[in-house]
C-alpha cells in the first residue's frame, strides 16, 4: 500500500494453487448448467439440443436450471429487443460467477436479418451490453452448432480440446 | 348471405352504401365506407348478427389515416371490410372495444403505432413498445409522439396504485414459452386478475415490410411463426400470387398442402410435449421431439432447413420432390400412426392428467365472437370452423378431410383436438400422396420483381393454431405499400385475462400452455 | 492402535462410536448424494430415450464429482434485500435432520451409530424440522416464488405427516417397539408388508414421496410454475446443500420403508448390507420412475388427496390392525 492511497499490486499468490485450479475448471467445464431462458426461434433448437437426438447431458449440460442462481451458462438464443434487453442484462447479472455466455443465432450476435435501416426496436448485436464467450452463427444455428459451441466453451476455459477437429472437407 | 347481409345492414344503419366486391381478388366479399358518426352503428350490427372481428388495423396514406376492420362469420364465409377515413393530424376515432374484447388491444396496437387515440377506450397503454420510441413508427412520415399520448401510454404501473400480491410471471419464466410477461394480482394460490405485457420480441416484421421487395420479405414469414414456417409461408405465398394473379402448376400445390401438414404435426407434437411440461411431466416432451426429429428429417431434406423453411416460391416451389421423399413420408406415417396409441397410455390416461385439465379454462361460445379466438382453440368449442375447408386454398378443396372438433371447449379439449388434428394431418397426407401428379413445380415466367396491380387484399390460411390473416396494400411498386399480419395467438392469449380469474395459478398456466403460443408471432 | 484404546478409555466407547459413526454418516451422506444424481441423470436419460452423462468419465460416473467441485468454487451470491441471518441459516438447518436420521437407521445387524428405544420418534420429528428451513429459506430469500413455494411446502408437509405417521403406527403395534432395529428383527418370519401391512406400505410411500418434494408432489419447487420454488434465490454450494437434503431424505425415506416393511437388512444368501442397500436403491429408483412418468398434482387436489382419502384409510388400518391385535 502506497502513501495517500491504494494502488494495486501485482504479487505472485501466497499459496499457489495451479494443479487445483486446474482441477476445478476441469470441473467447471465439464457441468456447464445452462439458464432454461428462451427468446426466439433458435430457442427451439436449442431445445432440440437437449432432446433425445442431439443429447447435451452426455457432455453434463442439460441440468437446465430456471433460476439464474444456479446456473452457469447463459445461452442468448434469439432477438434481443429494447425492450427486452434491460432484462436480459438483470439475468446475467444474477448469475453467479464463473459465469458464461454463448450467443446463439444471428440475432444476438448483429441483429441478423432484423437489422435494416431504420429499425427501431432490436439491439444489433447482444455483446453490446453483456462480455460474450462463444459466437454461434446461423439462422437458426444446427444443435451440432450449439454443441460445437458447448465444445469451444469447454476448450476456452480448460485449455484443451475434447475431440479433435474434424477435418476440413472443403 | 352477402345479398342477404348487404340489404339489411341498409336497413339496419342510415347512410351506408356496401359495396360488393370481387371475391376472388380481393379476398372480402363486402366493403363499406364508415363515418365517425355511424361506425359504431355499423360494428354493432355485425356483433348483433353474429359476426367476430376477424383483424383490425390502420393504413397511413398519408393524407388520411385509414382504420380497416374485418369482419367474417363463423358459418359461413362472408368477409366484410369497414373503412373509417381519419384525419392524420388530430387522428382519433371512436371505440369499439365495449362491443368486441378484442378490440381492445387492437385499439391499443393501432394508438401506439399510429397515434390513433380511440375515445372512450379505458386502458391505451403500451401494448408492444416501449418510452424510448418517440415516435409512431409505422407512419409513413416521422411523427414525434406529443407529451400528453406519452403519458398516457405509459400509465400501466402495476403495484403502485393498490396494495396486493403482484406477481409477474415473465418475460423469463419457464411456462411462458419465450418472452410473454403476464402481470397477475394474487390472493394466496388464486388469481385475481392477469394482465399479458406484449412486444418483448416485437421484431418489427410489418416496418420491414415496408422496406422490402415482395421477395424479400419472404424470409420473415418464416421467423414469425417459427413452429408452423411452412404454414406462414404458404399464407405469405398465396397472398401475393393471389394479388398477381398468379397460378401454380398442380403439382406443386400438392406438395404445398403435404409440406404444409407435415409442419402442422411437427407444431402440433411439439405443442404436446410443451402443455405436458407444463404440467410437470417432462418425459413426454422428449417423446414428442422424437417424433418431430423425423418430420425435420424429411423436411429437411427437401426444404434444406431444420426450423426456419422458406421452402416456397412465388409461382411453385424451391425444388421439387423426389421418391425418396415419398417412402420416407409413408414411413412417418405408418410410425407415427403406431405412437399415438402410446401417447394415449402415457398421457391422455393418465389419472393426474386428467384431473389437472378436466374442466379447466373452459370457454364458451361467446369466446369466439368477442375475441376472435380461432384454430384448435374455437374448435374445441365445437365450432366448426376451418380455413381450410371455408375458404380452400392449395389442394384441400380436393381432398376429403374431418374437421376435429370438441364439447366442452375446456383445456382436455383443446388436447383432444390437437390430437385428432394430427391424425387427420395424417389422412390429408396419405390422401394427397396417393394423387400426387406429375408435372412441372414452378410457374413460368415470374417476373424477378413483382409489381402487383393497386389495390388491397386479405387472404387467410389455417396455421396450426389458427387463422391466419395477411392484408396487403398494393401501389404498383415493387413494395408493399403496406402489410399488416393478422395472426391467430394474439386473439387467442386476449381470453387469458378472463380465463385466469379467479382460477388457481397451476390452472391458470395450464390453460396457458393449451393455447399453443408462439410469442415471436403475438408480437410480431 | 494404542491411542485409540486410550481415548476409549478416556471418553468412553460409546461417544467414540457416536463420533466415528457420524463421520462415517457424513460420508454415506455425501457419497449417496453423488450416486443419486448419477443416478437419476442416467435413470431419466434412459427412460427419455437418451444416454444422459457419458463424456465424463466411463459412463459419466465422474460427472457428480465435477458438479460438486463445480458448486464449490461457485460465488456465493448474496442478493439484495434478503434477510440475511434467516438466509444463511436455511441451508444448515435442512442438513440436520438428515444427519440426525442417519443416526438410528439400522443398515445392518451390527452396523447401527445407536439403536435408540424411540428410533422411529426421533427420525419423524427431525424430519418434520426440514420443513422449517424450507419455510426459513422462502421467507428469507425475499421473492415472491419463493415465498409461494415456502407456504406450499409448510401446508403439503403438515397434510402428509399425518398419514405418515398413522402408518407406521401399525408396524410399531406389530413389533411392539419403536426402536428400528426391533422392527427390523420382528420381521425374521415374513415383511410386514406382506403380513396385512400392504395398504400401510402403499400409503406411507405415497406420503414419503410428498414429504421429500417429489413429482408428482414437488409443488414447492414446482418448476413452470414457481421457476425454482422456495431455493429460487440460492446458489454455489448453499444450493448444493438444498439438493443434497433432497437426496438424503428419498434415501432416508426409503431406508425407512425397507425397514419397516421390507424386512430391512434381513435377506438369504448376500450379506444384510448389501440387501438394505438394494432394497432401499429400488425404492429410491421407483421415487425417481415417479417424477419421469408423472405430471404434477394441483395445490387443492394434493391437500384433498391427503386429508379425505389417506388420512381416513391409514387409520382404519391403525384400528383393524390394533383391534386384530388386542384380540
Ligand atoms: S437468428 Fe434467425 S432463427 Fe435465430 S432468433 Fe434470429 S431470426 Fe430466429
Amino acid at each position: 500500500m502506497g502513501k495517500g492511497g491504494f494502488h494495486l499490486e501485482t504479487k505472485e499468490p501466497i499459496i499457489k494453487l495451479a494443479i487445483a485450479e486446474k482441477f476445478i475448471n476441469l470441473a467447471r467445464a465439464n457441468s456447464i448448467w445452462p439458464m432454461t431462458f428462451g427468446l426466439a426461434c433458435c430457442a427451439i433448437e436449442m431445445m432440440a439440443a437437449a432432446m433425445a437426438r442431439f443429447d447435451i447431458a452426455r457432455f453434463g449440460a442439460e441440468v437446465f436450471r430456471p433460476s439464474p442462481r444456479q446456473a452457469d451458462l447463459m445461452i442468448v438464443n434469439g432477438t434481443v429487443t429494447k425492450k427486452m434487453a434491460p432484462t436480459v442484462v438483470t439475468l446475467y447479472e444474477q448469475m453467479p460467477s464463473p459465469k458464461w455466455v454463448i450467443v446463439m443465432g444471428n440475432c444476438a450476435i448483429s441483429g441478423g436479418p432484423f437489422a435494416f435501416e431504420g429499425q427501431y426496436n432490436i439491439i444489433e448485436g447482444i455483446d453490446k451490453l453483456i462480455p460474450v464467450d462463444v459466437y454461434v452463427p446461423g439462422c437458426p444455428p444446427r444443435p451440432e452448432g450449439l454443441l460445437e459451441g458447448l465444445m469451444k466453451l469447454e476448450e476456452k476455459i480448460t485449455g484443451t480440446r475434447r475431440f479433435p477437429v474434424p477435418e476440413q472437407k472443403w | 348471405m352477402v345479398k342477404e347481409i348487404s340489404d339489411k345492414i341498409k336497413e339496419a344503419v342510415a347512410s351506408v352504401e356496401p359495396v360488393e366486391t370481387p371475391y376472388e381478388q380481393r379476398g372480402y366479399h363486402l366493403a363499406i365506407e364508415a363515418t365517425r358518426t355511424n361506425i359504431v352503428d355499423i360494428v354493432n350490427f355485425f356483433d348483433k348478427s353474429g359476426f367476430y372481428l376477424a383483424d383490425m388495423c390502420c393504413v397511413d396514406y398519408i393524407d388520411y389515416l385509414e382504420v380497416v376492420y374485418l369482419f367474417n362469420n363463423h358459418n359461413q364465409v362472408c368477409r366484410v371490410k369497414v373503412t373509417l377515413k381519419v384525419d392524420p393530424d388530430k387522428p382519433s376515432a371512436p371505440t369499439i372495444s365495449h362491443i368486441y374484447k378484442i378490440a381492445r388491444w387492437y385499439e391499443r396496437e393501432i394508438h401506439e403505432f399510429f397515434g390513433v387515440l380511440f375515445d372512450g377506450h379505458p386502458f391505451m397503454t403500451y401494448l408492444f413498445l416501449h418510452d424510448q420510441i418517440d415516435f409512431y413508427p409505422l407512419r409513413k412520415k416521422q411523427v414525434p409522439v406529443p407529451e400528453e399520448d406519452k403519458k398516457l401510454l405509459n400509465s400501466f404501473n402495476p403495484g403502485e396504485q393498490e396494495d396486493g400480491f403482484f406477481l409477474n410471471l415473465g418475460p423469463q419464466h419457464p411456462s411462458t414459452h419465450g418472452v410473454l410477461r403476464v402481470v397477475v394480482k394474487m390472493n394466496g394460490e388464486y388469481m385475481l386478475s392477469a394482465e399479458p405485457v406484449l412486444g418483448y420480441l416485437h421484431r418489427m416484421h410489418e416496418k420491414m415490410a415496408e422496406n422490402r421487395t415482395y421477395q424479400q420479405f419472404y424470409p420473415n414469414a418464416a421467423r414469425m411463426d417459427y413452429l408452423g414456417a411452412l404454414n406462414f409461408n404458404l399464407g405469405y405465398v398465396t397472398t401475393v400470387e393471389k394479388l398477381c394473379g398468379i397460378e401454380v402448376p398442380e403439382r406443386a400445390q400438392y406438395i404445398r398442402t403435404i409440406t404444409a401438414e407435415l409442419n402442422r404435426i411437427s407444431s402440433h407434437l411439439l405443442w404436446l410435449g410443451a402443455f405436458v411440461a407444463d404440467l410437470g411431466g417432462l418425459t413426454p416432451f422428449l417423446y414428442t421431439f422424437d417424433d418431430r426429429e423425423n418430420i425435420l428429417d424429411i423436411l429437411e431434406a427437401v426444404a434444406g432447413s431444420r426450423l426456419t423453411y422458406s421452402y416456397l416460391r412465388f409461382g411453385g416451389l424451391f425444388n421439387d420432390v423426389d421418391d425418396d421423399f415419398v417412402a420416407n413420408v409413408r414411413k412417418f406415417i405408418d410410425r407415427l400412426r403406431s405412437r399415438f396409441s402410446m401417447y394415449e397410455r402415457l398421457i391422455t390416461g393418465n389419472v393426474i392428467f386428467i384431473n389437472r385439465v378436466k374442466n379447466i379454462g373452459v370457454m364458451d361460445e361467446t369466446y369466439p365472437l368477442k375475441y376472435g379466438c380461432s384454430g384448435p382453440v374455437i374448435r374445441s368449442i365445437g365450432i366448426p370452423f376451418d380455413i381450410r375447408k371455408h375458404e380452400p386454398y392449395a389442394v384441400y378443396d380436393r381432398i376429403n378431410f374431418n374437421v376435429a372438433t370438441g364439447t366442452n371447449g375446456d383445456n382436455m379439449d383443446r388436447y383432444l383436438v390437437r390430437i385428432k388434428e394430427m391424425e387427420i394431418s395424417l389422412d390429408i397426407i396419405e390422401k394427397a400422396l396417393k394423387d400426387l401428379p406429375t408435372g412441372p413445380v414452378k410457374a413460368e415466367k415470374i417476373p424477378k420483381k413483382l409489381k402487383p396491380p393497386k389495390g388491397d387484399i386479405y387472404h387467410t390460411v389455417e396455421s396450426p393454431r389458427g387463422e391466419l390473416g395477411i392484408y396487403i396494400v398494393s401501389d404498383e411498386s415493387d413494395v408493399p405499400y403496406r402489410m399488416r399480419w393478422r395472426v391467430p395467438s394474439y386473439s387467442n392469449l386476449m381470453t387469458f385475462p378472463q380465463l385466469a380469474e379467479g382460477s388457481l395459478i397451476a390452472d391458470a398456466i395450464a390453460t396457458l400452455g393449451s393455447y399453443d403460443l408462439v410469442i415471436p408471432e403475438i408480437d410480431r | 492402535m494404542c491411542g485409540l484404546d486410550n481415548i476409549i478409555a478416556i471418553v468412553g466407547k460409546e461417544i467414540v462410536r457416536l463420533i466415528l459413526g457420524l463421520i462415517g454418516v457424513l460420508i454415506v451422506v455425501v457419497v449417496n448424494a453423488l450416486i443419486l444424481t448419477w443416478v437419476e441423470r442416467k435413470v431419466s436419460g434412459h427412460m427419455q430415450k437418451r444416454i444422459g452423462p457419458k463424456e465424463v468419465g466411463p459412463y459419466g460416473l465422474i460427472q457428480p464429482i465435477a458438479d460438486g467441485l463445480k458448486l464449490l468454487g461457485k460465488e456465493l451470491l448474496t442478493p439484495a434485500n434478503v434477510d440475511k441471518p434467516l438466509y444463511y441459516l436455511a441451508p444448515v438447518i435442512v442438513f440436520i435432520p438428515v444427519l440426525v436420521s442417519f443416526i438410528v437407521i439400522p443398515f445392518d445387524g451390527f452396523l447401527q451409530v445407536k439403536d435408540i428405544n424411540v428410533g422411529i420418534l426421533v427420525i419423524l420429528a427431525f424430519s418434520s424440522l426440514s420443513v422449517l428451513s424450507i419455510l426459513i429459506a422462502g421467507w428469507g430469500s425475499n421473492n415472491k416464488y419463493s415465498l409461494i413455494g415456502a407456504t406450499r411446502s409448510v401446508a403439503q408437509n403438515i397434510a402428509y405427516e399425518i398419514p405418515l405417521l398413522l402408518s407406521l403406527l401399525p408396524v410399531v403395534f406389530m413389533a411392539n417397539s419403536l426402536s428400528l432395529k426391533d422392527i427390523v428383527e420382528a420381521q425374521r418370519d415374513g415383511w410386514f408388508v406382506w403380513r396385512w401391512q400392504f395398504f400401510a406400505f402403499l400409503i406411507y410411500f405415497i406420503a414419503a414421496t410428498a414429504e421429500t418434494n417429489r413429482t408428482p408432489f414437488d409443488l414447492p419447487e414446482a418448476e413452470s410454475e414457481l421457476v425454482a420454488g422456495f431455493h429460487t434465490e440460492y446458489s454455489g454450494m448453499r444450493f448444493a446443500l438444498f439438493f443434497l437434503a433432497e437426496y438424503t431424505n428419498i434415501f432416508i425415506a426409503s431406508a425407512i420403508a425397507t425397514t419397516f416393511f421390507l424386512g430391512g437388512y434381513l435377506g438369504p444368501v448376500l450379506p444384510g448390507i448389501v440387501w438394505f442397500f438394494i432394497k432401499t436403491y429400488f425404492l429410491v429408483f421407483v421415487i425417481m420412475w415417479f417424477r419421469w412418468t408423472f405430471p404434477r398434482v394441483r395445490f387443492d387436489q394434493l391437500l384433498n388427496f391427503s386429508w379425505k382419502i389417506l388420512i381416513p384409510v391409514a387409520f382404519a388400518n391403525l384400528i383393524v390392525t390394533g383391534g386384530i391385535l388386542k384380540l
